[in-house]
């Protein structure tokens, strides 16, 4: 036993040099803001063991599963074309609200996914509002040729799309970590994670040593230094009057510690448009995945953040930030207060001199894969919207944050356990509200630009569904829709 | 972590889900994943609930007719399992020429589709249960009366032997022009 100590002292003495160099250095470098390209190197090589691991997975597969293939292929050859269906089509949401003509109204099929669906069989909470006032007019005729006596075979399609959204549907699975279609190495996201071959279990063995025992104790170190930082520089600096000089130091303060922090889970982060980075006074809305969106983007800008005060951890951070730079938290009672806090927001923005305010404008963390409704409350403020789209790549590591299943030091364990977050950061040209456009239509309308640029897929639904139930009106008008085609005499 | 569950489905049930369902082992175990997502109490079943829970199918006019149709089996039980769910969406699997089609034929399909109107089992479709489907499908858009006079329509069209009621053969027949095996069947990929 004694050897043993003695001999993990020993190695620990010996490796604890270089590993203050390297962290000094990491800080160092972040706190400048300069890159040796170490990370990129790494997330190369990470690429590449990962297409080893697949070819790898593939082999192993083909083996086994060489007699079943043959005799299924044929089944799925023979499949029934969409286009058929249109004539007879009963449920008809072609559109959203906002009127844009989306040919994939939602529905992207991914690899992973178990059945085909066809667009117009995918019910939205508010099926097309616009269309019919626009249309009215002109196709009123028309229109009441198109409504048709009942038919026994009128509650096929909703039957149809009913069994459709058991199997898969748009919603649930935005707040489930997406699954991947190769595996990285992590025993988290494999579904079914046995014994494949041993070379890939040599692979795992390593990298979870590399992972646990070199990452780990790095990341949480430095992220240490970060948030100390952090806590040192606002204290000190919550002691000085408002003046210019304080809002430069604290620009500079406020991105070195992000960097830092932003290394303690070795993000990669490539940010694109850089001239159309928010400006001052102004308010900056981003698609939502994790607590983290905060940290990826406060590398690059310092910002001001809205948000629920929080307590532990979170709450730590949120009163250093808030003793430097104006910040806008409320409590858990004032949330519904939609008044105080739009107030709040509209004087923050009314001042040139605050920097841009951060909001997320869909209240809930989606697992990237989609944008979901954004709340108008921050589009009826009237300032200029800076769009900014974050699109994270899943393979490094999981970045959504599953809240009802992982509490937050979970989840930071977890990040920080993980390869790496990698990220791509784009700046999207500031927008403003149109003349005579309502606010909900300029939020739809920044999404679906947000949704664009990231790769996401743009839907109409709330995410407050992760915890709550469908709201009655929903089906309500799908009854309207549906009486509407209708034909009474 | 939360997927380990998915462990539990053994090859023999694989096998057996395979035998009774046509479905192929990959869709079952995605299925199965999907299953498992449902189940939020984890429990291996279930519940109306956790049906519900799905927005698109709350939404849809029909979604708690969808939901019982897969609680019809087992009578008083009030929880499905893995099988009594695949059994339910073996009948939307698309029809195949020269190959057995247990659950999924045309006339399973339009079994199923019957038994979404015949809310008391009795192999007839009496004007109340109409109504009630009808009532479900348009909300508080269409006035009673008006209702009654598209169910009572519906009912004398496909009716044949002048019982007021509409046996299975009769919605058959009415539906004899109506693509089923199109309607009816969802486009399962591999």
């Amino acid at each position: 036993m004694a050897g043993i100590l003695s001999l993990v002292w020993f190695v620990g003495s010996v490796l604890i040099t270089p590993f203050l160099m390297i962290l000094l250095c990491i800080v160092f470098l972040a706190s400048i803001g300069k890159s040796l390209g170490v990370r990129r190197l790494y997330v190369k090589l990470l690429l590449i063991i990962f297409e080893f691991g697949r070819a790898n997975i593939e082999t192993a597969q083909k083996g086994s599963n060489a007699e079943d293939t043959s005799e299924e292929d044929e089944e799925h050859i023979e499949e029934i074309s969409p286009l058929n269906s249109n004539a007879t089509n009963d449920i008809k949401h072609l559109k959203t609200p906002n009127g844009l003509k989306k040919p994939n109204n939602g529905y992207v099929p991914n690899g992973n996914s178990v059945i085909s669906r066809d667009d117009k069989l995918i019910l939205v909470p508010e099926p097309p509002f616009t269309m019919h006032k626009t249309d009215e007019t002109t196709d009123l005729s028309e229109a009441k040729d198109k409504c048709k006596d009942y038919d026994l075979c009128n509650i096929f399609d909703y039957l149809k799309a009913g069994m459709e959204s058991i199997i898969e549907d748009q919603v649930t699975s935005r707040f489930e970590a997406e699954e991947l279609k190769n595996w990285n190495l992590l025993i988290r996201t494999n579904r079914r994670y046995e014994f494949i071959s041993w070379k890939l279990t040599v692979m795992w063995v390593c990298g979870f040593f590399v992972r646990y025992f070199f990452l780990f104790p790095l990341r949480v170190t430095i992220c240490f230094f970060g948030i100390c930082w952090l806590v040192i520089t606002t204290g000190l600096l919550g002691g000085l009057p408002d003046c210019p000089p304080k809002r430069w130091i604290n620009t500079k303060s406020y991105l070195t510690a992000f960097r830092i922090m932003s290394r303690s889970l070795s993000a990669e982060i490539i940010i694109h448009n850089k001239e159309h980075r928010p400006a001052r006074g102004s308010v900056c809305v981003a698609n939502h995945t994790t607590p983290c969106d905060v940290l990826i983007l406060s590398t690059d800008n310092c910002y001001s953040l809205i948000g629920q005060s929080h307590g532990g951890f979170l709450g730590i951070l949120q009163r250093a930030l808030a003793r430097a730079s104006p910040h806008i938290w409320f409590e858990r009672s004032e949330v519904r207060d939609r008044h105080a806090v739009a107030n709040k927001l509209k004087e923050h923005v009314s001042n040139p001199k605050n920097p841009p305010i951060l909001i997320f404008p869909e209240g809930t963390c989606i697992n990237n894969t989609s944008v979901m409704q954004f709340k108008k409350g921050s589009f009826e403020v009237g300032s200029v919207i800076y769009p900014v789209a974050i699109k994270y790549d899943p393979r490094f590591g999981d970045a959504f944050w599953n809240s009802s299943k992982y509490s937050m030091m979970q989840y930071l364990y977890m990040m920080m356990t993980s390869w790496a977050i990698v990220c791509d950061v784009w700046y999207l040209p500031p927008m403003q509200q149109n003349e005579g456009e309502s606010a909900i239509d300029f939020a739809n309308r920044v999404k679906s630009v947000i949704a664009k640029q990231g790769g996401l897929v743009d839907l109409v639904w709330d995410g407050q569904l992760k915890r709550t139930k469908p709201k009655k009106e929903w089906r309500e008008r799908q009854q309207e829709e549906f009486s509407k085609r209708l034909k009474v005499e | 972590m939360g997927n380990r569950s998915s462990l539990l489905l053994r090859e023999e049930e694989i096998a057996q889900i395979q035998e009774e369902t046509g479905f192929t082992p990959n869709q079952i175990e995605r299925l199965y994943s999907r299953f498992t997502s449902l189940d939020r109490g984890d429990c291996g079943t279930l519940s109306r609930d956790d049906f519900l829970r799905i927005p698109e199918l709350a939404i849809n006019p029909l979604g708690e007719r969808i939901v019982n149709s897969f609680f019809q089996d087992e009578g008083l039980n009030d929880r499905v399992n893995f099988r009594q769910f695949m059994h339910v969406l073996a009948h939307f699997r698309p029809i195949k020429k020269n190959k057995e089609n247990k659950l999924n034929s045309r006339e399973e399909k339009l079994r199923f589709a019957f038994k979404m109107y015949d809310l008391d089992n009795d192999d007839m479709i009496s004007k109340d249960e109409l109504l009630a489907i009808l009532h479900m499908m348009v909300g508080a858009n269409i006035s009673e009366e008006q209702l009654t006079s598209i169910a009572e329509r519906t009912i004398l069209e496909a009716d044949e032997d002048g019982d007021q009621m509409i046996s299975f053969e009769e919605f058959c027949k009415a539906l004899q022009r109506t693509d089923v095996a199109q309607k009816m069947s969802i486009r399962f990929l591999n």
